[in-house]
Formats: C-alpha cells, structure tokens, sequence
C-alpha cells in the first residue's frame, strides 16, 4: 500500500494540470453556452435545453488517463515501481478525483436550479431526469468520470503493450461489436424494445449502475494489459 | 561476499532475434561492472531483464534473491539509468529528482542538491528543454543520489563532454568508497573506464564471451606481430588461447590471453617477434570486431568465452 501512495503522490508531482485543465475546458465551454443561451433567451423566453457541454470536463479525464499511460507509466516503472503500483496508484487517484469532481459539478448543479439556469433557463450540469434523486446524483456525475478514466487508462496501456497495431485493433473490435451490434438491433426490429429497456431504467440505474458495472470491466481490462507492458 | 545477481541460461527474443542468447553470470555485491559491447550487442536488453523492465523469454534469473519481475521487495534496491528514460510533459528538473525521492527509498536529498550543482543543472528547467548531456547528467543525478544497492547505468554519458564524464567517474568512485554497493555499468568509452571497472562482462551478439576481473585482462591480453611462420610455429590456434589472428602480407599479428610461458618468451624473442600487452579497449575490439574469424575457422570470441568460463572458476 505505501508503495501504491508513493506512486501515486508521484502522479501529483505536476497535481495543477489535474485541477486547471479539466476546469478550465468546463469553465469555457460554460461561459461560451452562457453566451449563446443569454442572447437567445433576450429574444425568446422559455426553452428549457440541456447543452451537453459538461461532456468536455469528462472527455479531459479521459485524455489525462491516457497520458498516465503514456507518460507517468514509463517514469515510475523507470524508477522501479511496478506494473502494479502505478495501476493501483493510478486507479485510486482516478476513484478519487471523480469522487471530487462529482461532488463540485452536483454542486454547480444545485446553483443551476436555484438560480433557475443561470437567468437564462440553460440547463448546463444538470438534467431534468437527473433531479429529485437527493445526494444520489453525486453518483451519477462520479461513475461516468470512472468510465471515461479507465477508458483513457486502458486505451494507453494497450498502446503502451501492443503499440498503434493494438490500438487498431481494439477499434476494429469496437467496430464489430458496436457496428454488429447495431445491424442486428435494426435486422430483428428490436428498436422499439430497446427504448423500452432504457425508460424502464431509473435514472441512478442509467447514470451509476450500469456504468459502474462498465468501469469495473474496463478496470480490469487494464489491468490485464498493464501486467506485461514495457516502457 | 554474497551474491546480488544470478543468472542462468538467460535469454531473450524478439520474434527471431535473440537478443540475450543464454547468457550465465554471478554479479557480486559491493563491485563495479563493466558490461561492456557492441551496439546491438544485447547490453541494454540484458540490462532491461535485470531490472523487470521486461520478462526474460528464457532461463532463471535471481536478482537480491528472488526474480525481478513485479516484485517491489527487489526493486526498491534497484536504479537503472537509461539513456531512453522519457519525463512527462511539464516536469521539470525538480520533478523529476521530487520522483526520485520518492521512489528509490534509499535515497540521499543532500547528495542530490550537491550533485545537481556540481552538474550545474537548472532544477527549474524543464527537462524536455535540457540539452543531450544534460539530460544525461540527470540521469546521472539520479542513479548515483538513488544509493541503490544496485545500480545500473546504461551508457550514461551521451552528449557529456569529457570534463562532465570525468566528474562522473570521480563522484561515482568517492561515493563508491563511502556507500559500497554494487555498480554495472555500459559503456562504450572502454578506456575511460578501464581503473573504474573491477570485472568486466563482455557480450557479442546476445552471448556472454568475457566474464573475467579487470585486472587479469588487463595485464593478460598481448599482441604478438611478427612473420607469419614465426608465428605458426609459436602458437598453434588449437591451444584455445587465441583470440584473434590478422595476416597482411607476410605478416601476423596474433591476439593471445597469456600469460606466456618463459620458454614461450624466449622463443618469441629469438624469432624477433614484437610482444606488447594491450589494453582493455584493445581487447574489446579485438574480439568482437565483426566479420573477422581467426584462422581456425570459429567465429571470433567462440573460443574464449568458454576459456574464460573455465578461467574464472
């Protein structure tokens, strides 16, 4: 375990681009969807809309764990820390940060309601299914932070283990699976049931449980491909 | 003394290369090693399996006891300077030795500072905006304030000019004699290193050929030039102690671990042939030059890496 906490104090040798970077991105993609919806809202009242911008903060993480990947992983197995520790290290930090960040952007959300969207009724951290869900809704920003997190980390372990082959690989996977998927939702009419599931789900199971379940795959998925990867 | 390293028919293979071919050593605690060879050669692969940077395809491998691989208790003993060794974007000089000390346990912060100023290195300077020799010279801070038991440095010195090299050797040796541990160290500036090195590994091609003290090669090696039936008739290639034999015209030049047998001697002196010991480098040279059989047909080094087996027991 100390060896895991030394590891990860060394992921935060460098801890302001943890903060700045994620915040800054949201911080801009707010302030620019502010803008759009204040001179909307001055010529036409009424119209609630989610911008989707908050997607910016949790692609930023995805990005920051595949530079651990990338680049915090050859330093410490450089300076004898193993496979492991950087794992653990990067998974707890990882675990924490969304943890953190989940509970600022619930917050943000709390503001966005109080002050009925900001003046302008823009809808920017918080989804109309989202409320009413109480300190639960922590979850439901955390969890996504986990899956965007451990995508990033494992796309750059495989990267790291089977170079751009690997990672050509793993798309062309994604591509069946997803593609497949999709030919045979649509070949067997199975759409309609399909957006049946997804109403049927509350909106905990849908942001934190099913996507906890993913992250805990892909958590183990790099780990499997951090076990034998070089610098 | 007891044993930090030891090492059994181990090997590594890319696809079909094999870039460490069974290669079998101890590496004793409290000594300086040179391994020395070619580029190519299999220093850096062999250096990489030492310190579970990667697995080793073949063999048994014992490093402070146990095999290296993820394991924490042996690395945490452990520094490999290598010259690939690649920092984050954003660190800077400070970050990285912050790192060190963090994780080499170790580690002495004083000697850090002292070294970062004898190599008068800029600890706000990014790294990625150092110069070759100053990124060298990090790395040279780093391995040498990490006092790991053992210590590796790979071709530490590139882009160091000689006064910085010279720096090196000369921190190396004084905290040597203060903090023994034990040192392997590559190098192609075989001269340089010569009164620096207690032992000497040689590898050619992913094969171990010299694993023998410094001090025997340097004073066993010779040359022995003269007429090349004077030297037929002197040293016969299947005595085994032939490294390497040149003809150029009517003449030999005979590269030969000694040390000759008086009568030898003499007879070497009547036949008006010219004796001169050779250097470490020499040695090197002569011996891993590739392309250059001796005239009994075997690559060259074949032969004395099993003589020098035998020698060192």
């Amino acid at each position: 375990m100390s060896n895991t906490l030394r590891v990860l104090r060394v992921h935060l040798v460098t801890w302001p681009g943890l903060l700045i970077w994620p915040w800054a991105i949201l911080a801009t993609s707010f302030l620019v969807n502010l803008a759009v919806f204040g001179a909307v809202h001055a010529q036409q009242a009424n119209d609630d809309g989610f911008t989707g911008g908050m997607a910016s903060i949790y692609c930023v993480v995805l990005v920051i764990c595949a530079q651990w990947a990338a680049q915090v992983f050859p330093l410490t197995l450089g300076m004898s820390a193993t496979r492991r520790s950087f794992y653990a290290a990067s998974a707890l930090l990882l675990l924490g940060g969304s943890l953190g960040y989940g509970v600022l952007l619930y917050l943000l959300s709390l503001v966005e309601r109080a002050t009925d969207g900001w003046g302008v009724s823009m809808h920017f951290f918080g989804l109309e299914f989202m409320a009413g869900h109480g300190a639960l809704a922590i979850l439901m920003y955390t969890v996504p932070f986990l899956v965007f997190g451990f995508i990033g980390l494992f796309t750059g372990l495989v990267h790291k283990r089977w170079g751009v082959n690997g990672l050509f690989s793993l798309a062309l996977g994604a591509l069946v699976v997803f593609g497949g998927g999709t030919a045979l939702v649509t070949w067997q009419g199975r759409w309609h049931a399909i957006g049946h599931w997804f109403t049927s789900q509350s909106a905990v199971a849908l942001m934190a449980g099913w996507p906890a379940i993913l992250a805990a795959l892909l958590a183990a998925a790099g780990y499997l491909a951090v076990r034998r990867a070089t610098a | 003394m007891s044993t930090v390293v030891a090492a059994q028919g181990v090997s590594k293979r890319y696809g079909d290369l094999r870039a460490v071919d069974g290669v079998s050593f101890t590496i004793r605690e409290n000594t300086i090693y040179g391994l020395l060879g070619r580029n190519g050669a299999g220093k850096t692969t062999l250096m990489q399996v030492l310190t579970g940077q990667t697995t080793a395809s073949g063999g048994t491998l014992k490093v402070f006891g146990a095999s290296p691989y993820e394991n924490q208790a042996v690395l945490s003993r452990v520094c490999f300077i290598k010259e690939s060794q690649r920092y984050p974007d954003g660190f800077k000089v400070r970050h990285a030795l912050s790192s060190a000390r963090l994780l080499f346990p170790y580690w002495d912060e004083q000697f850090a500072q002292e070294l970062l100023h004898d190599f008068e290195l800029p600890p706000g300077r990014s790294v990625k905006k150092l110069s070759r020799g100053m990124q060298s010279s990090l790395g040279i801070v780093v391995g040498l304030a990490s006092r790991a038991p053992l210590t590796l440095f790979d071709e530490p010195y590139l882009g160091l000019d000689a006064v910085a090299r010279q720096l090196f050797y000369d921190r190396l040796l004084a905290d040597y004699a203060e903090h023994p541990r034990t040192v392997l160290l590559s190098t192609h500036l075989i001269d340089e290193v010569s009164n620096l090195i207690e032992h000497v590994l040689l590898i050619d091609r992913g094969k171990l050929i010299v694993d023998d003290e410094a001090e025997a090669l340097r004073g066993q090696v010779l040359t022995l030039t003269g007429p090349s039936a004077a030297i037929d008739e002197l040293i016969t290639p299947a005595a085994g102690r032939e490294l390497r034999r040149e003809r150029v015209g009517g003449l030999t030049r005979a590269t030969l671990r000694g040390p000759l047998a008086p009568a030898e001697r003499s007879r070497a002196q009547a036949l008006g042939l010219d004796l001169r010991p050779i250097s470490l480098q020499q040695l090197v040279v002569g011996i891993t030059a590739s392309g250059t059989p001796s005239t009994d047909g075997h690559p060259s080094g074949a032969q004395p890496g099993t003589e020098s087996k035998e020698a060192s027991r």
